[in-house]
């Protein structure tokens, strides 16, 4: 069946108002009443002002960036390896690590904070850098598969093997050639990892840490206008961090096309 | 880098074996590649000519064997120790890297300075004709131009040995010949020992010393292409190199009889009985006004200076020829004709 251009300007039309109802209008919505002042007195930065004295707001939100940052990234430095591997010799085990990563969506959340806690050394059970450990497991599901997709988009064998034969260990090969090529999957990788772990609420609640996502329950609990500017201020912030990300994934594609 | 530089290796291959478990992909190889040589590893697919390629590059381990370059055993080297030059079949360029890059990736791998890597860049482009391209990236290359780079990136190691995994099969037909001439060329220019593998008998027998003609992990024969084609040493060398016709014979006393011509069997174990002659299409010539006649014109297709005349025999055989152009030009389809051997010694086949 085609379709005529009318209906097609019908179809993105009413998309575009169902997303602007239900998605824009609320923020927009949200948007102005932080801002206002209470009993109809014009606009202010209060709410705002309130939310920086509150304690904790600066501290929590470093504990949440330091956190997923180190989430990711050891995320990335464990599963490249772990994928290059098994799309190369590891074919007959590919099967059980994609189990083994898929558990993290399957166990429930708090036995795995409660039992993977017990299992911990002491040294980690009372820092909050165990968390990393498990923003890292939590992570694996999607890193699994977004690195299993473009490293099978690339013909990872003859351009391992090519390196190998022009005389170039196994470190440079993956940082030279393998890196390079599936950048775009691991961009999505880390900043799939940084993106679970910097929201991550329910194991952080459960252990008792303080990071952005924990300390903005307490928080809101006190101030309903602070409350709402704190939803505006993450919206925003979450935004602002996925451009920064788009932005750097096409730098780096645009650099590359630029140099050719 | 030329000739005079560079000091050639020899290549040798000892009984070397690969067994996937019950299945023997190589089964006793025995090879010696001359300094300088090119050897063309010619099969059907699954006969064990890349299998044995990719033992001499480090990227498969043998079973059992031993593999020397210039008397030094290297079963236990490294494929990245190995200083072997590969070109893959394709899209083995590093795709992120430019084309001086790649040429430039195996010097990096050896911790060679600024100046002497960007020197033999520059000699490898000039190698290859591409120096207009030196700053491209491979997806903006022809296939023919990437297969170029990849012989540059192989050579710029400067390695003991040259190794060709089926480098043109990717190839349209025009570009293929044309890189294989260019392959042959570089490979002269340089005198690099070569281990050329290929399933295309034409592009083995063109570009190649010594073709070695190899069959369920075995080599049944190496030698040189004249050799090869007009001494065959065995059935499946006669028929699998060049076009061969099969006709149907008795043998008594050691000769068989062909279109009415006794003809000496070579190599034969049985004395009498069914055989087939093994014929080349340049050794029946096909007559026309004759009383004699013996079979039927099917085709007749022009190839320039030659024709080849499909005939078919009373019996039902199909029967290659092929003759000057200017002496067949008389045969159509559906003439009758008489085919007649020019060879007095034939090889014979039981099946």
């Amino acid at each position: 069946m085609r379709i005529s251009s009318l209906q097609k300007w019908f179809i993105v039309g009413f998309a575009s108002l169902l997303g602007f109802t239900l998605f824009i209008l609320p923020v927009i919505a949200s948007s102005i009443y932080s801002f206002q002042e209470p009993g109809d007195k014009g606009y202010t930065f209060k709410s705002y002002t309130w939310l920086l004295d509150q304690d904790g707001f600066f501290s929590s939100m470093g504990t949440s960036l330091k956190l997923a940052v180190l989430a990711g990234v050891i995320n990335i430095s464990l599963m490249v390896p772990t994928m290059v591997y098994l799309n190369l010799k590891g074919q007959k085990f590919k099967s059980l690590v994609d189990f083994i990563c898929i558990l993290p969506l399957v166990i429930p959340v708090v036995s795995l904070a409660i039992g993977a806690q017990n299992a911990m050394p002491s040294f980690l059970q009372n820092s909050q850098y165990e968390l990393v450990f498990f923003f890292v497991i939590i992570g694996l599901p999607f890193t699994y598969r977004t690195l299993d997709t473009s490293l099978q988009a690339i013909s990872l064998k003859t351009l391992v093997e090519a390196s190998r034969s022009l005389g170039a260990s196994w470190i440079r090969t993956i940082i030279r050639v393998i890196v390079p090529a599936i950048r775009g999957g691991i961009t999505g990788a880390l900043f799939l990892t940084f993106a679970l772990s910097i929201g991550e609420y329910t194991i952080t609640s459960l252990l008792h840490w303080e990071t952005f996502p924990t300390w903005t329950v307490v928080a809101s609990q006190q101030n309903i206008l602070g409350a709402i500017a704190l939803s505006v201020f993450s919206f925003v912030g979450a935004i602002a961090l996925l451009s920064i990300i788009a932005l750097f994934s096409k730098k780096g594609v645009r650099q590359a096309e630029a140099e050719k | 880098m030329s000739k005079k530089d560079r000091v050639s290796s020899t290549l040798e291959l000892r009984g070397v074996s690969r067994h996937f478990g019950p299945v023997k992909a190589l089964d006793g190889l025995d090879l010696v590649v001359a300094p300088g040589e090119l050897v063309a590893l010619l099969g059907p697919s699954g006969c064990g000519k890349t299998t044995a390629l990719r033992i001499v590059a480090g990227l498969e381990v043998a079973t059992s064997g031993d593999l020397l370059v210039n008397g030094e055993r290297y079963n236990d080297v490294a494929a990245n120790a190995r200083d072997m030059g590969m070109v893959f079949q394709s899209y083995s360029l590093f795709p992120n890297l430019s084309v001086s890059e790649n040429i430039e990736y195996g010097l990096r791998a050896r911790k060679i300075g600024t100046a002497e890597r960007s020197k033999r860049v520059a000699q490898m482009l000039e190698l290859v004709a591409l120096e207009s391209k030196a700053k491209a990236f491979p997806h903006q290359l022809s296939g023919g131009q990437q297969q170029r780079v990849a012989l540059a990136r192989a050579l710029a190691i400067e390695p003991r040995v040259l190794l060709l995994d089926e480098p043109l099969s990717a190839l349209d037909a025009q570009v293929r010949g044309q890189i294989r001439e260019e392959i042959r060329r570089i490979q002269l220019e340089l005198g690099i020992t070569t281990l050329f593998v290929t399933h295309d008998q034409e592009e083995a027998m063109t570009i190649a010393d010594r073709v070695g003609v190899m069959s369920q992990g075995r080599l049944e024969q190496i030698d040189t292409p004249d050799v090869l084609y007009n001494h065959p040493a065995t059935n499946f060398v006669a028929s699998f190199v060049g076009v061969m016709n099969k006709i149907s014979s008795q043998i008594s006393d050691g000769q068989v009889e062909i279109f009415g011509k006794r003809l000496k069997a070579t190599k034969s174990e049985k004395s009498a009985g069914q055989v087939y002659a093994l014929i080349r299409p340049e050794a029946i010539i096909v007559k026309t006004n004759t009383s004699n006649s013996n079979a039927k014109v099917l085709t007749r297709s022009f190839l320039g200076a030659s024709s080849n005349i499909v005939c078919q025999l009373s019996d039902g055989t199909i029967v290659q020829s092929l003759m000057t152009s200017a002496g067949s030009g008389d045969l159509h389809p559906g003439s009758t004709v008489e085919l007649e051997v020019t060879t007095s010694e034939v090889l014979v086949t039981y099946d």
